[in-house]
């Protein structure tokens, strides 16, 4: 059995989105649920979170954003910058909690203290870009773990594999230009989804051309087209790039029963496609591999997703 | 909306050892800009456009037909010296919006579609594209385009429609440009009547700003050149 981490910290229930929103505090409360109900827990490293100081986070954002966010929260505005980013008087240290709890995590993995870890974090960061917050995202999470990893402990190649079933904009446009970061996404086709990016002839611009990929599924296309794709485009790139650490941008929401989305993954392909994940990892990367939340919006069917995700980063 | 729905089927193709001059007959015979070229039972290998053809050929050639005498050398020339090889592809799977949006930055007329092992399915050229956008503006059937300055807050789409709907007036389509001016945006509906007066009186008594017609743009997006 590996020695993985989970982050958790009940205070990233502090986030406050509002009536009629789809990214609630009851969403941890359901994954937390499905991994005792499993008896995980026990064999799980807990990670409590602690606020990020604000150079790592600027490392990816704007400092005028982070300043405007902060004073958005401080002035107990409901929205920022979009209407879709609903928020509440704690959503500011939320996220810098959720990000310096990843920024702990990365630390005891490069420590050799846990092997690889899942973080159950709010809110989600991959759509957020350097100076937008976009689609439930402040802080993009993904693309400052990415850059500490370079920054703190001279990482050359990190990879970023989003399976949130909506394209990571922020994560991609971040590292779109650089080379020493490899990002892919397979989501929902854009023309029938949020935000509308991460089409498949997207690849990198500048030196950063050929270190994006995205593999974009129509709906109802379902477990045998991710199999076909992660085949085709994920594991030959990896092959290619030889990333020292895995980021996973881990949303359950391309699950069938998830009303966010149309591409109909099944609970045994989420597990298929964890375990091609860890098994990259294992190849190329010495098993480092963090998971980050971002969507998955269905209560009833997140704790057996979240269980299994977990069960699979413990299993050798 | 999918390419496959979208694009050409039925394409005449050449294979790299046509000679230029038959090639350049069949553009003309048909009165087409592209040929694709296949090989062994349909795989793409190339394209040759009506200005490659031109540019093999001496000046005053390209218009004449048949072989002539004076043909000479380039009666010698194949498709397979003159075309682009590996042109830019799209797969039937892909949307419209994908097409679109590459054929924008990749200044090229029309794209090959292949399937994954790389067999020729059609071809999407420009024209199969305006035909496309042509379907969703709903601009064959008779109508009027209304320009209206909205400002950027939430219900304003709702009173437009209302207003339009209580004269019981059709939409063919309906436009939003985001690109106007700042906390401004422009909605253009097409309206399936010719008798939008009303309909225009009213919207200007609701508050909104009809837009004169010579200061109409869809072109205020970001250009990329």
């Amino acid at each position: 059995m590996k020695r993985t981490g989970f982050l958790y910290d009940e205070r990233f229930r502090n986030h406050v989105t509002g009536p009629y929103h789809p990214e609630v505090p009851e969403r941890l409360t359901a994954i937390y649920q499905g991994i005792e109900q499993k008896g995980l827990l026990e064999h799980l490293t807990i990670i409590p979170a602690q606020p990020a100081a604000r150079m790592w986070i600027e490392l990816v954002h704007d400092k005028d954003y982070v300043d405007r966010f902060e004073a958005a929260c401080r002035d107990g505005q409901t929205t920022f910058d979009s209407p879709d980013n609903q928020m509440g008087p704690e959503t500011y240290q939320t996220a810098l909690l959720a990000v310096g709890g990843i920024l702990e995590t990365i630390d005891r993995i490069i420590a050799g203290e846990i092997d690889n870890a899942f973080c159950a974090v709010r809110p989600p960061g991959h759509h957020a870009e350097r100076s937008k917050a976009m689609g439930f995202c402040y802080f993009n999470n993904a693309a400052i773990a990415a850059a500490y990893l370079q920054t703190q402990w001279f990482l050359q190649r990190v990879a970023i594999i989003d399976i949130d079933v909506h394209h990571g904009n922020g994560t991609q446009h971040i590292f779109e230009e650089d080379a020493t970061v490899f990002y892919y996404s397979i989501h929902q086709h854009p023309s029938f989804a949020y935000p509308g990016t991460g089409r498949a002839f997207e690849g990198g611009e500048k030196r950063g051309a050929g270190y994006t990929c995205n593999s974009t599924v129509l709906p109802g296309q379902g477990d045998a087209f991710y199999k076909e794709a992660i085949a085709r485009d994920l594991v030959t790139a990896m092959q290619r790039f030889r990333p020292e650490f895995i980021i996973v941008s881990v949303g359950f929401d391309a699950h069938v029963d998830d009303d966010m989305s149309d591409v109909a993954l099944s609970t045994e392909g989420y597990s298929w496609l964890m375990e091609q994940l860890v098994e990259i990892s294992r190849r190329h990367a010495d098993g480092k591999l963090i998971s980050i939340l971002e969507g998955g919006y269905d209560l009833p069917r997140l704790p057996e997703l979240a269980g299994n995700h977990v069960q699979i980063l413990l299993n050798d | 909306m999918f390419v496959s729905k979208s694009m050409t089927q039925k394409v005449i193709t050449v294979h790299p050892a046509t000679s230029v001059i038959e090639a350049r007959d069949l553009l003309k015979k048909h009165r087409i800009r592209h040929l694709p070229v296949v090989e062994n039972g349909g795989f793409l290998v190339g394209i040759i456009t009506d200005r490659d053809i031109r540019s093999a050929l001496p000046a005053t050639f390209y218009d004449k037909t048949g072989t002539h005498p004076e043909a000479g050398e380039s009666a010698a020339i194949k498709v397979g010296d003159v075309m682009t090889t590996n042109p830019h592809t799209v797969s039937p799977e892909d949307t419209i919006e994908d097409a679109l949006l590459q054929i924008q930055t990749m200044r090229v007329g029309a794209f090959p579609v292949v399937d994954r092992q790389g067999r020729l399915q059609g071809l999407l050229s420009v024209r199969d594209l305006l035909r496309a956008f042509i379907s969703v503006l709903g601009i064959e059937e008779p109508g009027t385009l209304l320009g209206i300055l909205v400002e950027e807050k939430l219900g304003q789409m709702k009173i437009i429609v209302d207003a339009i709907t209580e004269e019981n007036i059709s939409f063919g389509s309906i436009l939003v440009s985001r690109h106007w001016e700042s906390n401004m945006r422009a909605v253009f509906p097409y309206l399936l009547t010719n008798n939008v007066s009303r309909v225009k009186k009213k919207l200007a008594g609701l508050g909104f700003k009809i837009l004169d017609p010579m200061e109409w743009t869809m072109d205020r997006l970001p250009k990329h050149d």
